[in-house]
């Protein structure tokens, strides 16, 4: 009997990523596709991918989204964490306020943000480029690893540390080796999520980026004048493919390297 | 004192950061809000009126509030009830399937949302795959005309936030103590009671930050509903990009986002209050 | 191992941040526009014959791009593209800077219908860069209806059925021109009036939208559509059997303009970039990549023959700008229009 609930819950799991993937599978099957409109399948052709390899401005766009992604992830990880850890062991009087304030960027619509930021930056003297639109991105990814944070550091036993600091470990190595793995999982989906807004994000990148630093989702969105085209498709299909690819490949890394001895 | 010192170390960097680039450009918003707007050219004034506020007691500006916060809701609601079992479940898998699964669910979020949006047109129209199947599988006699409906947008939302809930769920569920829900049947429990009285508390920190983390973005998504629902559903946020294009509104778009974040706030505020999730007290 | 990860991670941040600010370079056009505006060659064709690299940098709206331009006083950026009312307003702020019509000899290529229009009376800032006319086009398999103009639009066997872009202008002007009043109608309770008509519409609207609207008309989500020029090309293309309507209430043109901010870093690049485009061939490759009417008069021969607009036929106006209360009364029926599409 327990079994067999086991494995409802895998089918569930199964289908409701089935779901999540069918309009993936669109993606990719329409990067194929021979027409410019994603309307109708009018038969099998490479073109997009073609025009894709050709678009060199498209591939530097993909670079800096990349690394902005990076960057911002990066910073709203340190930020993000300390701040979590830390405030569930400050008093201060302004503690519930700045941890509202922190949220905010996620509340207020991007494209107010993405104004404010804009007048704010060019208040400040900031020239706009990558150093721009990593604050803001990291302002709009903070928010989703301290809540995650946060969430995992609740009911977390905190005799665990008290342990490690009676047993003579000073407080970075408690912070290493005890707090850092416990709040491991919370870290990693709070920053899979930062970085998968700042590579989607252009309503605020639009508005802060400079002339030179443009992202993959600002080549996306502003093919307005003449409609988005199956090229990009065909670019999400070699990230995919490229995103599968490494992550086969670690796994497989990762079996071979346990197969000598058990872990840990 | 000295340790009290080194802990504000660690949150050192979230205040400065805060302070500085969410305090400053919100301030300014506050103040364009109130400032008058140019009305026959680009810009703004820096005179103080109310005028941008008294104006979205207009029940048109008032109706998208109503529809933005229909949304949210219904969005909420079904992202709780598919997520949390989904992320109930992610955290009992063996290790090796909890990592590919958590990868399984961030991967189709690091290709563009517009495309993906385009996908579920394809799934979703008249002559699309979903009527296809469905009248192949004698479901159906008649196409479905579900694109550019109320159904077909909250689909697009709850696509777009699930993993929000999911991620959320799964991370207090995973870190949980099992042998208290052990404990719970020994002492007689029934394995709902148990999972309601020992887990679901136990993780109901994880279900308010994804509530937290779903709720507020789907204040503001408002392209889903452009794209899915054809732009006849209107939320605040698309009246305010309205504003901001053509009109060229800078003061009353900033007043209505003023308001759309107070609601917010307020909305966050009450939830909590009702949850009384006392471990999270802090947060807001 | 994690310390690892997190050190790069670091290092990573750190070294792309230099690189950014390295970035300054010594010949390059920074052509500011929507993504999509010129083919690949075209581009690789200018670099070929100047030396000088393009860069290409993006916005969304029209006012992205003002507020942009205006935020860098007119500098950052040696060429912009964008539409007609965007560019009186960035003339009237002073970011706009005159062409060098030495640098430019093939500005009389320029087609002279197109010239002179309110937004540059006297033709010293702009090169247009494609017209477009928004037109209805229905597949007659899908309604019995002989579409003559924007009034058919309201024939209640449409029901649910209409597609239109998303532009609050052009549809609160084909519903005034359906009254047989301006597009730029400024008497607030003639457009009062003209929101009220339009609400009429609503239970006809199966969708609003600005990009890829031909979509809706090609996969049978509608049966008629009132589409920007490139979409009307494109769902030609893509099925011939369209019937195309010139609605006899009149049309509403618009033209996209290319000018030189009046700080532009690069200013003399950005001439020899017009000129090189006001080349006959080159400008006739472009104008069929986009799908957009043909602006030079020269290139007329090259064009696609549904993009080569005959002058005299023209019964229509500009969409130009008008008075704040006029645009306010005409986003309030905006925004109860589109309430009105989503009430069931």
């Amino acid at each position: 009997m327990k079994g067999k609930r086991f494995a409802l819950s895998k089918l569930y799991l199964a289908l409701i990523m089935l779901i999540t993937y069918l309009p993936l599978i669109m993606v990719v099957v329409f990067s194929f596709n021979d027409s410019k409109l994603t309307a109708a399948w009018k038969g099998f052709s490479l073109r997009w991918y073609q025009e894709l390899f050709r678009d060199a401005a498209l591939m530097e766009a993909l670079a800096n989204s990349i690394k902005l992604g990076v960057i911002s992830c990066a910073l709203a990880a340190v930020i993000g964490t300390l701040g979590a850890i830390g405030m569930t062991r400050v008093h201060y009087k302004s503690k519930g306020m700045m941890e509202y304030l922190s949220t905010v960027p996620i509340m207020v619509p991007e494209i107010i943000l993405g104004m404010v930021f804009m007048a704010f930056f060019s208040l400040l003297g900031l020239p706009f480029g990558m150093v721009t639109l990593a604050i803001a991105h990291t302002a709009f990814c903070i928010p989703y690893v301290f809540m995650m944070v946060k969430a995992r550091l609740v009911g977390i036993d905190p005799s665990l540390e008290e342990a490690a600091r009676d047993l003579g470990a000073s407080p970075a190595r408690t912070f290493w080796d005890i707090t850092l793995p416990l709040i491991m999982p919370a870290v990693a989906s709070g920053c899979l999520l930062a970085f998968a807004m700042s590579f989607d994000d252009v309503v605020i990148s639009i508005f802060v980026n400079g002339p030179k630093t443009s992202t993959l989702p600002i080549k996306v969105y502003t093919q307005i004048k003449t409609g988005v085209t199956p090229e990009m498709n065909a670019l999400c299909t070699m990230i995919l493919a490229a995103v599968i690819f490494v992550l086969a490949g670690t796994s497989l890394l990762r079996r071979q390297k346990a197969r000598p001895g058990k872990r840990q | 004192m000295e340790k009290r010192n080194k802990w504000g170390l660690l949150v050192a960097p979230l205040y400065a950061f805060t302070l500085l680039f969410v305090l400053g450009p919100m301030v300014y918003m506050v103040l364009v809000s109130f400032a008058r707007n140019n009305g026959d050219g680009y810009g703004f004034f820096w005179r103080f009126t109310t005028e941008n506020y008294t104006k979205i007691a207009d029940p048109v500006y008032l109706q998208c509030f109503v529809q933005s916060f229909k949304l949210a809701f219904s969005t909420t609601f079904f992202v709780i009830l598919l997520g949390y079992p989904f992320g109930y479940f992610m955290a009992r898998l063996s290790e090796r399937g909890k990592r590919r699964m958590m990868f399984l669910i961030m991967v189709p979020f690091w290709t563009s949302s517009l495309l993906r949006l385009y996908g579920w047109i394809i799934i979703l129209q008249a002559k699309g795959v979903m009527n296809a199947a469905l009248m192949g599988l004698g479901i159906l006699k008649k196409p479905l005309k579900i694109l550019y409906s109320y159904p077909a947008v909250l689909i697009g939302m709850i696509y777009a936030l699930l993993p929000f809930m999911i991620l959320s769920v799964y991370s207090s569920v995973e870190k949980m103590d099992w042998s208290l829900t052990e404990a719970a049947r020994d002492l007689g429990a029934s394995p709902f009671q148990a999972f309601l009285t020992v887990t679901f508390k136990l993780t109901l920190p994880g279900l308010l930050s994804g509530v937290i983390l779903t709720f507020i973005p789907s204040m503001g998504l408002f392209f889903i509903a452009d794209i899915l629902g054809g732009n006849k559903i209107v939320l605040v946020g698309s009246l305010i990009q309205d504003q901001l294009t053509r009109g060229s509104n800078w003061p009353f778009a900033a007043a209505l986002a003023v308001i759309l974040t107070v609601l917010t706030s307020l909305m966050i505020f009450f939830y909590r209050k009702i949850t009384h999730v006392k471990d999270l007290e802090e947060i807001f | 191992m994690k310390k690892k990860v997190f050190a790069i991670a670091l290092a990573a941040a750190a070294l792309s941040m230099t690189t950014a600010v390295q970035a300054e370079e010594n010949k390059e056009l920074v052509l500011y526009t929507w993504e999509g505006m010129f083919p690949q060659e075209v581009l690789d064709g200018f670099t070929e014959q100047t030396g000088t690299k393009v860069i290409y940098s993006n916005f969304d709206t029209d006012e992205t791009m003002l507020e942009k331009l205006a935020q860098a006083k007119g500098g950052d950026y040696d060429l912009v593209i964008a539409d007609d009312y965007i560019i009186e307003q960035a003339v009237e702020e002073g970011l706009v800077g005159e062409i060098d019509k030495d640098i430019v000899t093939n500005f009389g290529n320029i087609n002279p219908i197109y010239q002179g229009q309110f937004y540059d009376p006297d033709d010293k800032y702009t090169v247009p860069y494609g017209a477009g006319i928004p037109l209805i086009v229905y597949d007659p398999e899908m309604t019995d209806l002989d579409i003559r103009g924007y009034q058919d639009l309201w024939d209640p066997s449409l029901e649910d059925s209409v597609a239109i872009l998303a532009n609050y202008r052009v549809i609160n002007g084909i519903t005034l021109l359906s009254m047989g009043k301006s597009m730029n109608e400024e008497d607030v309770d003639t457009i009062a009036a003209a929101g009220e008509k339009l609400l009429e519409l609503a239970p006809n609207i199966r969708m609003i939208q600005d990009d890829n609207t031909q979509n809706a008309l090609l996969n049978g989500e509608a049966s008629v559509a009132f589409l920007y020029t490139s979409q009307v090309t494109a769902a030609l293309n893509e099925n011939p059997d369209l019937k195309v309507v010139y609605p006899e209430e009149g049309l509403g043109f618009g033209i996209m303009g290319a000018f030189i901010p009046s700080k532009a870093p690069n200013a003399k690049a950005a001439n020899e970039f017009l000129n090189y485009i006001l080349e006959p061939d080159i400008f006739a490759q472009c104008m069929n990549y986009i799908g957009y009417i043909n602006t030079n008069q020269a290139a007329d021969a090259q064009m696609n023959p549904a993009l080569v607009y005959s002058g005299d036929e023209i019964n229509g106006e500009y969409i130009e700008n008008i008075s704040a209360q006029a645009d306010e009364q005409q986003n309030k029926n905006w925004t109860e229009f589109k309430a009105a599409c989503g009430a069931e």
